[in-house]
């Protein structure tokens, strides 16, 4: 994308448009076919290759590979007028007018212009509209980016809980011990309810440090035996539990 | 005509995640005469347009679906946490145009439309999968060749790629815009 501020001589015209974005060279033609109010099936390419190198010259910024799109435009147009500054013996056909190829992309061009402002118009209408669907997320779709958690990234966010539990659970009495199959069997009770749970927040949710602690081994024990998976959206998002669809 | 079709019709279409297309209807009302559910989808569609209600059954992609009015839209996002929702930038949207209107089409004879190399464009449009690569070209060094998807309609609102403004439509557009 190119922005510029592009100021055509200020005695011709009396006004200045300023940072004017063109898409490429035939934005730019477009834009200065309107401006002069040429009839696009007889461009002056005299008048509009001065009009287009004058632009050129004002552009500041420079974008290499934009640079490229744009003078092969300006060596097109000057090829073109050289053309037709060849001596001729008959006047020129329209079939063999050396615009005629560029001013068939142009109008192209022009098409698709068109039709962009009707799907801009479209896209804004549906961007107010909500369908029932935007909701729901029963299981993660498979193309979604999942990245799936190493044993690493479980131990940190559980050592962070850890710390964070040890200055609560000094004032909390030792209550029932619970072992670690039961704790196993709540686990797989609660993701059959619930299809997922979130890493940190079950964690946190465990009466005593130790039941926490409990709670830790047991899932890494069903990660390893590869019947749930533990999985995050994106990197930094909370980590989820699920259990597997084949298990 | 069965006596709740067009009630047996709305509790397919709401729960269905994709638009459902009379097809899916046909298949699972499989004694009832197709005009009957042509009907009385219809009927169906135009209770809910004119009732003052907020959720209303559009025609997208070739399915209907429940949708919500443009008016609701603020508490909508308020609800989800959605500041706005992304726009395609101007490249993104020009070169999905051209594909949509001279599709199947390569990369080079985009960028030729355009004037400019689109072969970033395509890329960002193929990881929204607004647009598909449905095989090569038997064109030297085989290019791949795209169309635009499913999505693409749902994404625009359009029925099918006949819903895009013709050849006609876009030449009095034009002629607007030069007059």
């Amino acid at each position: 994308m190119i922005t510029t501020e592009f100021e055509p001589t200020p005695a011709q015209d009396g006004y200045q448009v300023k940072l004017q974005i063109f898409e490429g060279p035939l934005d730019l033609l477009l834009f200065l076919i309107k401006k002069k109010k040429i009839n696009i099936h007889n461009i002056p390419i005299a008048v509009i290759t001065r009009e287009y190198l004058e632009y050129l010259s004002h552009k500041e910024s420079i974008n290499l590979d934009r640079e490229a799109e744009f003078l092969l435009m300006a060596a097109l147009l000057i090829y073109i007028k050289s053309q037709m500054l060849l001596p001729r013996e008959q006047p020129i056909e329209p079939d063999v007018d050396p615009r005629k190829e560029l001013v068939d992309r142009i109008v192209d061009y022009q098409k698709i212009k068109a039709a962009c402002s009707v799907l801009r118009e479209k896209e804004d209408e549906m961007s107010q509209i909500w369908k029932r669907t935007a909701l729901t997320a029963p299981f993660p779709e498979e193309d979604l980016d999942l990245i799936e958690v190493s044993l690493f990234d479980l131990a940190e966010s559980f050592f962070t809980l850890m710390k964070r539990k040890q200055s609560e659970s000094q004032r909390i009495i030792k209550g029932k011990e619970i072992s670690m199959a039961e704790k196993t069997n709540e686990i797989v009770v609660v993701l059959k309810e619930r299809g997922f749970l979130d890493f940190l927040e079950y964690l946190d949710a465990q009466e005593t440090l130790e039941e926490a602690l409990i709670a830790f081994f047991c899932l890494l024990e069903l990660i390893k035996a590869r019947l749930v998976v533990a999985i995050q959206e994106q990197l930094f998002h909370t980590i989820k539990v699920w259990l597997r669809k084949d298990a | 005509m069965m006596e709740n079709l067009r009630e047996i019709i709305e509790a397919l279409i709401f729960i269905s995640v994709e638009p459902l297309t009379t097809a899916k209807m046909k298949e699972v009302l499989t004694d009832v005469p197709e005009p009957d559910i042509e009907q009385a989808v219809r009927e169906l569609v135009t209770r809910y347009e004119s009732s003052n209600g907020a959720i209303r059954i559009i025609q997208t992609a070739g399915g209907y679906v429940f949708s919500t009015r443009p008016v609701y839209d603020p508490y909508v996002r308020r609800l989800l946490q959605i500041e706005r929702k992304k726009k395609l930038s101007v490249q993104a949207l020009e070169t999905l145009s051209a594909v949509a209107y001279h599709q199947p089409v390569t990369q080079a004879e985009i960028s030729a439309i355009r004037g400019v190399d689109s072969t970033y464009s395509l890329h960002t449009l193929l990881e929204n999968k607004l647009i598909k690569i449905v095989g090569r070209k038997e064109a030297p060094g085989r290019p791949l060749v795209y169309r635009t998807t499913e999505k693409f309609l749902t994404y625009f609102g359009l029925n099918s790629i006949e819903d895009l403004p013709s050849e006609e439509e876009l030449k009095k557009l034009m002629e607007e815009e030069n007059t």
